[in-house]
């Protein structure tokens, strides 16, 4: 039984645009883009607050969004993403085509059938 | 939640008012539909009171009641009781309402900046209001709450009336009945014994206003001058006024009626169940929902019915002309109105709503002694409360217990309705908190979230500071009303109250939460419209949420579409449309695109739909492919209507993907290959890929050309010609075409999506500027595909020429390019355009170039035409493509000028100057079919002659002379008339190095006439040439030894040897059987071959495979030359010494051109040919070999970096030079036969003959002793030994011949090499005493044989 069950997993750029979004149930592909693009609000008012609080301190996960996500699932997903930023050959902003990012992210995603 | 025009508190006061009801008389109403309008429309603008009333509450205090507004209804009964929901018809009427409210194209948007998203929408939503409005007004009157019952009656009687009392009465009795009959439950009232207002109607242009104030004398007399009125009206009559400018008050209250009927009307037609609805221009508000089951009222119903069909079918009739309300009223009539109102509300309404408060008030007073809770307690106790009862008995009840009318729980609520209509909030409140209380502990839901709303409302309009607003209880009442009680209108409602008022706080996330809410399947008009007002609300929060807006408006949209508000639906993505917009979110873009799309064409706005699918369609989609097809689908459909029968202007086709910078632009015509066995120039062709080096080549090339026919020097405006165009090549100035030639665009196409793309007809459109004029002209040229039909397979890139012919005006003119396709697509075939707009190459000199992307022009497409250049075409005739190292062969070129313009200058360029050369028509007459075997060379007659003896022929200098690699092409009278054609022959010559050789060949030609914009043209040719190998020829000079005065025929003092090793190195076995050496000559301005030294005489030299041959020749220097030489020797001594250097090298320098020519028997098929050529061999020193070949350049390696200093550099050995300064020679006998037996020594006398070649004095040691470290002195036994003085030391004047008689003596027979004197030398003015040997390698045999 695989633990770590999200339907879609995306890395948005902080300028709004999807860097790597991906989701399990493909017919429902526009639904979570939609759903995704819709919590930005959410991260940004939390990120407002955080930056409120805590000033410089930098935290990066935020906390639940909704309380059906895993902080291991995050760091997991952050160390690969951390990885692809390395990538001299990355050009940031660009969107994320990593066979290794990919592979995480499957690992994490809801196994179909 | 979007503003508003009306403030809050003036919106949730308006939407609580005292309801009044109207009952005219049927003559009444004849006069008041005089001005278009029945009474309660007639009253209607004046509702609102404009001066502050007082009420007296129950402890007497005065109360303002400021800003009063009024609604006044005719009074229609229904059978329909209280429904949880709408009915279909309101639900019609509502979604009429917001249909006909639609933004105006010019309205007032705003811009709201939010991060980085700007957004551009309109902030209000007028048919948000409008439907609000018409909700609360369609809202049916409930049982738990008495806000919207009618509070008094207005009995309206014209003064026209035969007996107007009597009719009061009538009307007056029909109310009762109404009420009191139990017939009828709607409408409803609030208190049993209802104000009646009685109205007298006086017409002004008829009646007898003498008579009016009789009557209405009479009725103050009957009802009390509180309860009566004499209204007069209708001052002027229909027909006068027309000029006369009266506001219209009615049309902003009436307009969205009549809207309502036409939609009704024309609907009508269809649906037979409507035709009920137009009666709603009677019935007043908009409420046409109550349907009249009775007609007691409504006498005239049926006839205005039908005076409205009519009028629905004659849309002429004045009846139905909007904006004609209140055509015979006066000014002064709408004074009377008002006043009438006025005086009706303070003297009869708030009198009779005071004393009402006050008597319920004494109720419930008296019933104070009893505690609430006491009361409820004790009907617990007893059991005898009638409350439970009844909830048990009336099984509808689906919220807890209904109350029957008179109940003494509801006396209170009915008496803070009353509170809260004459804005007595507070006491409204507290009568609202108190029967709360008791509803919930009646467990009467309905009742309870009654209060509990209203509590709400009324602690808001309290406003100030003295309550804090109770936003639970809002919250409270609408789940109540939704969950237990399921009534979504009450809900609603209260919902709609609720949000205002958070927002009117700011609270916009809990207003959008609560509107989000309230969203549910049952309605798509409210959700759509709620959702809307959620979305507004988050863009409105202090941090706007804008991402959440835009989904809202999606959801908003959605529900629109559903709910067939098209257009609302359309404004909502596309206001959505402003976040998702670019911003990568490409399946959510594609949906709203496409929704945007399919929107705006069933609104028929087809434009925007064939944008919109055009984003889909160009942004690189993520769709699957089956997606795509069915978008791109979709767009051929709507493209393809939007075109209709309009084909004059070509839209542009977002498909397929136009690679514009892969443009290639090819001026000219597509070459022609061969013609027979003529083979055409290559010149350019689209096939070439660009080459940026052969691009360099070519134009160093054209340079040259340039160069040799303006002088020498190439112009300062020489711009290297540019045949085919492409990204890579200099576009910044406008290519020059000639007039009548044709210009092939070449264009690359790309299909982004996964499905494929069908093609057809393609072709190019121009744009074509007379230079000077203004005029432009579009013009299509048919053109030719290469296919009928091509797909652009899934994410191919295909590449189409495309020919555009012949251009007629010899002027400047400006082109421009488009491409004009057809697309394709299964059944759907659409026409369009594409633009190819080529971007120049990005800027990056100055600052802003390189802070902003700039881009340079690129004039690739727009060139320039201008007049008639010649064409010349250039064909060769049996151009061999492979030849031997050397071979010579014959081959034609033919120089055609296919234009109409003669053309002169004709001059060739090429990177190999030496593989050919022009022979002239006059020496070679011989056509090329005759020329089967003949020979290059001309055979010359010689007088016979030994055979050793070499024949002389002096060829003048200038036959050899070339300038540079340019050669001007020896045609006839140098000008190539129109259409003339001429050939030459060409002797071409295979390239000294084995393997294929590109060469290239660059023709130039200029237009007779002088003074054109194209100053030259050029045209190029390259071919590939296998060479292989022949023969390798090495050559190599060495000083012959015989002094000069051995010189038996004797030329001159000195003589060169010349050896020649030639060997057939061919491989190719087969073909080629043998070479032969036909002649040797010597080419050169100081030496001739003198003398052919050859032991086997007089045999022809033949070579066959793999065999080597030894010629040996003597040079002489030439005579002439040889004086010079002399000359030479009257240089000043004084120089001697500096530069004998000089001179000493001078001695070694020889130059000696050796040409070889040979004769190939080659066998080809069965055929033998005699190929012929010639090797050349530059002899440029003594005793250094020269070979035919050069030396191929081995690439130098990459030298790596060393870090070790350098070797020392050797010592410095005495200059070669000085080894020749004396020339030594030995005679002696070349066989001796001595009787050893006899005597043990022979003695052979040698001389040695010193002869000075320098012109300096020279000393000389002559050794003669054997060099003890040599490996012959080994043995010993077969050497010999010089007898005499061993060493002599001589000096040598300058050119002096010195002989020294020596003697060797044998010890026994043998071959002797007596070469082994030593002799050293160096100039006597030298001081160094640095003597070099002077000693020559050759081997000095001597042959001493035993007698």
């Amino acid at each position: 039984m695989n633990t770590n069950m999200a339907v879609c997993i995306a890395v948005i750029a902080k300028e709004n645009y999807p860097l790597y979004i991906r989701s399990v149930p493909t017919q429902n592909e526009l639904k979570f883009h939609y759903t995704v693009h819709t919590s930005l609000d959410v991260v940004e008012e939390k990120i407002s607050a955080v930056g409120k609080a805590l000033g410089d301190q930098r935290e990066l996960y935020l906390g639940l969004l909704y309380p059906t996500e895993d902080y291991k699932m995050f760091r997991k997903l952050h160390n690969s993403f951390t990885d692809v930023m390395c990538n001299p050959f990355h050009n940031p902003g660009d969107t994320i085509q990593s066979k290794a990012f990919d592979g995480i992210v499957s690992g994490m995603m809801v196994q179909t059938a | 939640m979007a503003q508003c025009v009306q403030s809050v508190q003036e919106f949730v006061q308006d939407s609580f008012v005292p309801m009044v009801a109207v009952l005219c008389s049927e003559e009444a109403e004849r006069v008041t539909r005089k001005n278009n309008l029945n009474f309660a429309e007639l009253l209607r603008p004046f509702c609102r009171l404009t001066s502050e009333g007082h009420i007296r509450d129950p402890s007497n205090q005065l109360q303002v009641v400021k800003n009063l507004r009024i609604c006044v209804n005719n009074l229609v009964t229904s059978p329909t009781t209280t429904s949880t929901s709408l009915s279909p018809a309101q639900r019609q009427l509502l979604s009429d309402v917001v249909s006909s409210c639609q933004p105006q194209e010019s309205a007032v948007t705003n811009v709201v900046m939010a991060g980085d998203y700007e957004l551009n929408f309109s902030v209000t939503t007028p048919w948000f209001e409008a439907y609000r409005e018409n909700f609360l007004q369609s809202m049916p009157a409930s049982d738990h709450e008495f806000l919207n019952h009618y509070l008094a009656c207005l009995l309206v009687v014209s003064s026209t009336e035969a007996v107007p009392v009597e009719q009061f009465l009538k009307l007056s009795q029909e109310q009762h009945r109404i009420q009191h009959s139990g017939e009828y439950t709607n409408p409803k009232w609030f208190i049993p014994n209802t104000l009646k207002y009685y109205v007298l109607l006086h017409d002004m242009c008829e009646g007898d206003e003498q008579r009016a104030d009789v009557v209405y004398e009479d009725m103050k007399q009957k009802y009390g001058s509180q309860g009566c009125y004499l209204l007069k009206m209708n001052s002027r009559t229909f027909s006068a006024n027309v000029d006369e400018q009266i506001p219209d008050p009615w049309s902003q209250y009436l307009h969205k009626n009549n809207l309502h009927n036409q939609v009704n009307i024309a609907n009508s037609s269809t649906c037979t169940g409507c035709f009920k609805y137009s009666c709603n221009n009677y019935s007043l508000e908009g409420h046409p929902l109550q349907l009249d089951s009775s007609m007691a009222n409504l006498h005239n119903l049926s006839a205005v019915h039908t005076d409205l069909k009519k009028g629905a079918k004659d849309s002429n009739s004045p009846a139905c002309a909007a904006g004609s309300h209140g055509a015979c009223l006066t000014l002064n009539d709408h004074d009377y109105i008002r006043q009438f109102i006025q005086e009706f509300t303070f003297r009869g309404l708030l009198p009779h709503i005071e004393k009402t408060i006050r008597q319920l008030n004494d109720q419930l007073v008296s019933r104070k002694g009893l505690s609430r809770s006491l009361f409820t307690a004790t009907k617990k106790w007893f059991g005898g409360g009638k409350a439970p009862e009844k909830s048990i008995s009336e099984p509808k009840s689906t919220c807890g217990l209904l109350y029957p009318p008179e109940a003494p729980e509801l006396q209170i609520r009915k008496m803070a309705d009353l509170c809260l209509l004459v804005q007595h909030y507070d006491l409204a409140y507290s009568c609202y908190h108190t029967a709360k209380k008791d509803f919930l502990s009646d467990q009467a839901m309905l009742y309870a979230a009654g209060a509990l709303e209203m509590a709400a409302v009324s602690a808001f309009l309290q406003g100030g500071a003295s309550r804090p607003y109770p936003a639970h209880y809002m919250d409270t009442a609408i789940q109540t009303y939704r969950d237990v009680c399921k009534n979504m209108v009450l809900a609603e409602r209260c919902a709609l109250l609720s949000a205002e008022i958070l927002k009117s706080q700011g609270k916009y996330s809990e207003a959008a939460t609560l509107l989000i809410k309230m969203t549910s399947e049952d309605s798509d008009l409210r959700s759509a419209l709620l959702l809307e007002q959620a979305a507004h609300c988050f863009i409105n929060m202090r941090n706007p949420m804008v991402r959440k807006f835009a989904f809202h408006m999606i959801l908003s949209g959605h529900r629109f579409s559903k709910a067939g508000q098209r257009r609302h639906a359309l404004r909502c993505y596309c206001q959505a449309m402003q976040v998702y917009k670019e911003r990568g979110w490409s399946l959510a873009e594609d949906h709203i695109n496409f929704t945007i799309g399919r929107q705006s064409f069933t609104l028929r706005q087809p434009e925007e739909a064939v944008t919109a699918f055009r984003q889909i369609l160009i942004n690189d989609s993520r769709q699957t492919a089956k997606q795509q097809g069915a978008f791109l689908r979709e767009y051929l459909y709507v493209y393809k209507s939007v075109l209709g029968g309009n084909e004059v202007s070509l839209p542009q086709l977002p498909l397929p993907c136009i690679h514009s910078s892969a443009t290639r632009v090819y001026f000219g015509h597509e070459r022609r290959l061969a013609e027979g066995e003529k083979q055409a120039a290559t010149h350019v062709s689209l096939d070439q890929e660009f080459d940026q080096d052969l691009s360099a080549m070519w134009c160093h090339l054209e340079e040259q050309l340039v160069a040799s026919a303006n002088g020498g020097v190439v112009p300062v405006n020489f711009q290297p010609t540019q045949c085919c165009l492409n990204s890579q090549t200099d576009n910044l100035r406008h290519p020059l075409a000639v007039v009548e030639e044709p210009i092939i665009v070449e264009v690359t196409f790309r299909n982004p999506l996964k499905v494929s793309l069908a093609l057809s007809s393609l072709s190019l459109l121009w744009r074509f500027t007379v230079d000077g004029s203004s005029s432009s002209k579009e013009m299509t040229e048919e053109t030719i595909t290469n296919e009928e039909t091509s797909a652009v397979g899934v994410g191919n890139m295909n590449k189409y020429a495309l020919r555009n012919c012949d251009l007629f005006s010899p002027f400047r003119n400006h082109m421009d390019f488009l491409l004009f396709t057809d697309q394709q697509t299964l059944d759907l075939m659409v026409r369009g355009k594409q633009d190819l707009n080529i971007l120049g190459p990005r800027l990056n000199l100055t600052k802003e170039d390189k802070m902003s992307v700039r881009h340079g022009p690129d004039r690739r497409l727009n060139p320039i035409i201008t007049a008639p250049m010649p064409l010349m075409e250039v064909f060769f005739l049996q151009f061999p493509t492979a030849l031997l190292c050397g071979e010579i062969r014959k081959a034609y070129v033919e120089f055609c000028n296919v234009s109409g313009v003669a053309l002169c200058g004709l001059r060739v360029v090429s990177t190999h100057a030496a593989f050919f050369t022009f022979g002239s028509q006059a020496t070679t007459p011989l056509s090329p079919t005759s020329a089967e075997n003949c020979s290059p060379y001309k055979t010359v007659a010689t007088p016979l002659q030994r055979a050793s003896e070499a024949t002389e022929s002096l060829v003048s200098a200038d036959d050899f002379r070339q300038p540079s690699g340019v050669i001007e092409i020896p045609i006839d009278g140098s000008i190539l008339q129109p259409g003339q054609s001429t050939q030459l022959p060409l002797w071409l010559r295979g390239p000294d190095q084995e393997g294929v050789h590109e060469i290239n060949f660059l023709f130039y030609y200029e237009s007779a006439e002088k003074g054109l914009k194209i100053s030259h043209r050029v045209l190029r040719h390259t071919v590939f040439i296998c060479a292989s190998r022949s023969l390798s020829i090495q050559a190599s000079a060495c000083r012959s030894s015989v002094p000069p005065h051995h010189c038996l025929d004797e030329k001159g003092s000195s003589g060169t040897l010349v050896f020649i090793d030639v060997e057939n190195i061919n491989t190719n076995e087969g073909g080629v059987r043998e070479f032969h050496i036909v002649q040797v000559s010597s080419s050169s301005q100081h030496w001739r071959l003198h003398k052919y030294i050859n032991p086997n005489k007089d045999k022809e030299c033949k070579l066959g495979s793999r065999e080597r041959a030894k010629l040996c020749f003597r040079a002489i220097f030439s005579e002439h030359e040889f004086h010079s030489s002399e000359s030479q020797g009257s240089v000043p001594t004084e120089n001697r010494s500096s530069d004998l250097t000089d001179i000493a090298k001078e001695c070694s320098e020889l130059d000696l051109n050796i040409i070889v020519i040979w004769k190939a028997y080659v066998v080809e098929d069965n055929k033998q040919l005699i190929l012929e050529g010639q090797l050349h061999v530059a002899l440029q020193t003594i005793g250094k070999e020269a070979t035919s070949l050069t030396a191929k350049e081995v690439p130098q390696e990459m030298v790596l970096l060393k870090f070790k200093s350098d070797l020392p550099p050797p010592v410095i050995l005495p200059s070669a030079e000085f080894c020749q300064l004396i020339k030594t020679n030995l005679h002696y006998p070349e066989t001796c036969t001595h009787p050893f037996v006899q005597e043990s020594l022979c003695l052979v006398p040698v001389t040695l003959t010193l002869s000075n070649c320098s012109l300096a004095q020279v000393d000389v040691i002559i050794d003669l002793r054997h060099k003890s470290s040599s490996p012959e002195s080994l043995e010993v036994h077969s050497s010999f030994a010089w007898v005499g003085q061993s060493q002599y030391k001589l000096q040598l004047k300058p050119k002096e011949v010195l002989c020294l008689t020596l003697q060797a003596c044998f010890l026994q027979a043998g071959v002797y090499n007596l070469n082994t004197p030593r002799v050293f030398a160096k100039p006597s003015e030298q001081s160094i005493m640095c003597e070099t040997s002077q000693q020559t390698a050759t081997p000095a045999l001597i042959v001493i044989s035993n007698a």
